[in-house]
């Protein structure tokens, strides 16, 4: 195979006119190194985040509160885990090995998303959790399927058909709840009181604060910024709670029927580079359960690599 | 079942996995996996990728075992990707299965498997294949050795895509449309 050679403006404008006419990379076609860093980042990130987003939930399906909850939950979850494996898929395709994207979530030096720092305290919090916390995931995710890059498209189209079951099981739940005795209704509201900031955090920084955005969209590998797919959350979700009677703690809220949307007060951006940095309610937990989870299955690993060995020994 | 050389690994090397949607269908390069070996892998991409209806059949083949070639690739070869010699060390004709991509749109698949060819080694066989499956053009070719390939057992095809299909919970349809009520935003 020609080598494909080092990037020169002609093959930079050569890539970017692939983009422009809808082109989707794919592994072995060239690509400028800060595009396949970029992806590297932002898919591992990805994946982390759906393997520890398994860890708030999963700890509550032994408390679910029916067999039929149960089984949803166990399979929300279970996506949960194939989803991180799409990506890390993805990631691998751009040249990484997922040992060692895993090494560095365990030892503490990769990003995941930091909603997944806050405790669930109540049932209703895995309602609200599949609701807005998917429902945030599935607007970031639907723009992710238009991404240039073919696996990371590949892998959020099979992911956003998934995520719909958990949105609305989610839903259903809380809706469950806001037409329910009192109790249950106070229950759902203060499940929202908690969840509904860390959600729209979760879809990342202002664009004034995120310098990589503008590049990524140039490339296609965002096809939207943080600030309109948090519009579109905020659109979709904040007239629904409403509708239940749920009140969203946002005292500034508001619909604007001169462009149409509904507006969010200040974000607490203190907080969220807080967690980001590692000091949110549970972040240095969720590393523990990794590490120990990865632990405990190093058994399971040696078993079958000595299984598959002494099988290929005998054949 | 064949050795799955790899980088040592404490999950095994990768396998490609391809997935059939249906009888007549054909199999799709969905993903991989890692596993220890093509048993393993093959129930690995069973967990991975088979969580949903619409799969009758998986194959697994070690990532290390395909070729992966791009149209923009082979552009770029040119000449020198038509030479005989071309990464082949010439061997004796053996039987390779031909994947092929060939559109842009927005897709939950990568490669479609379109046929086999026989050839002396996988650049030969992506020649054969350029030849034998010329339409519609190609934007991405994996050649992949058949012997390398393990499908899933035809005698657990009920226990392991069966039950997929009664959990009807995991379908969003199973939902309904969970709207209190009408949006209240205009247009
Ligand atoms: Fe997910
Ligand atoms: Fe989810």
């Amino acid at each position: 195979m020609a080598d494909l050679g080092a990037e020169s403006p002609e093959r930079l404008a050569a890539f970017e006119a692939r983009i422009a006419a809808g082109e989707k990379i794919e592994p072995g076609d060239w690509m400028p190194e800060a595009y396949r860093h970029q992806l590297v980042r932002m898919i591992s990130q990805h994946a982390h985040s759906e393997v520890v987003g398994m860890l708030p939930e999963g700890a509550w399906i032994p408390r679910a509160p029916s067999l039929r909850r149960k089984l949803i939950l166990l399979a929300k979850v279970q996506d949960e885990a194939g989803h991180g494996q799409y990506l890390y898929h993805a990631a691998e395709t751009l040249g990484v090995h997922r040992d060692e994207l895993i090494a560095a979530l365990l030892e503490g030096r990769a990003k995941y998303s930091s909603v997944f720092n806050y405790p669930p305290l109540t049932w209703a919090d895995v309602g609200m959790i599949g609701w807005l916390v998917d429902g945030a995931a599935i607007k970031n995710q639907v723009m992710l399927a238009q991404c240039s890059y073919g696996p990371y498209s590949r892998a959020m189209v099979r992911i956003c058909a998934e995520e719909t079951f958990h949105h609305k099981q989610g839903k259903e739940m809380v809706l469950t709840y806001a037409r329910g005795t009192a109790h249950q209704r106070a229950m759902a509201q203060d499940a929202l009181d908690r969840w509904w900031w860390p959600s729209l955090m979760m879809l990342g920084p202002h664009d004034s604060d995120s310098p990589n955005t503008p590049q990524l969209v140039r490339w296609g590998v965002k096809t939207k910024t943080n600030d309109q797919v948090r519009q579109e959350f905020v659109d979709e979700h904040a007239p629904e709670l409403l509708e239940v009677g749920l009140e969203v703690p946002d005292p500034e809220l508001r619909f604007d029927p001169a462009d149409g949307h509904w507006h969010h007060g200040p974000i607490d951006w203190d907080e969220f580079w807080a967690v980001v940095r590692g000091d949110g309610p549970l972040n240095a937990e969720r590393l523990e359960a990794r590490r120990r989870a990865f632990e405990e299955g190093r058994w399971v690993r040696e078993a079958i690599a000595a299984h598959a060995a002494r099988r290929e020994a005998t054949a | 079942m064949s050795a799955a050389p790899g980088r040592p690994s404490g999950d095994g090397p990768r396998w490609e996995v391809f997935k059939q949607d249906a009888a007549g269908k054909p199999h799709q390069a969905v993903g991989s996996v890692h596993a220890a070996d093509a048993e393993h892998a093959l129930l690995m991409a069973r967990s991975v990728h088979a969580r949903r209806p619409a799969a009758v059949s998986l194959w697994v083949a070690p990532a290390d075992a395909v070729l992966s070639v791009t149209a923009e690739q082979l552009a770029a070869a040119g000449d020198e990707g038509a030479a005989p010699a071309h990464g082949d060390t010439e061997g004796a004709p053996q039987r390779y299965l031909v994947f092929r991509k060939s559109s842009h749109r927005r897709a939950i698949t990568f490669v479609d498997h379109v046929g086999e060819v026989t050839a002396v080694g996988p650049w030969a066989a992506l020649r054969a294949a350029i030849v034998a499956f010329p339409e519609p053009p190609a934007l991405a070719w994996w050649i992949v050795p058949s012997e390398r390939v393990s499908a899933s057992p035809d005698y657990e095809a009920a226990a392991w895509f069966e039950p997929a299909r009664a959990k009807t919970y995991k379908q969003q349809s199973a939902y309904g449309t969970t709207a209190p009520t009408r949006r209240r935003r205009q247009g």
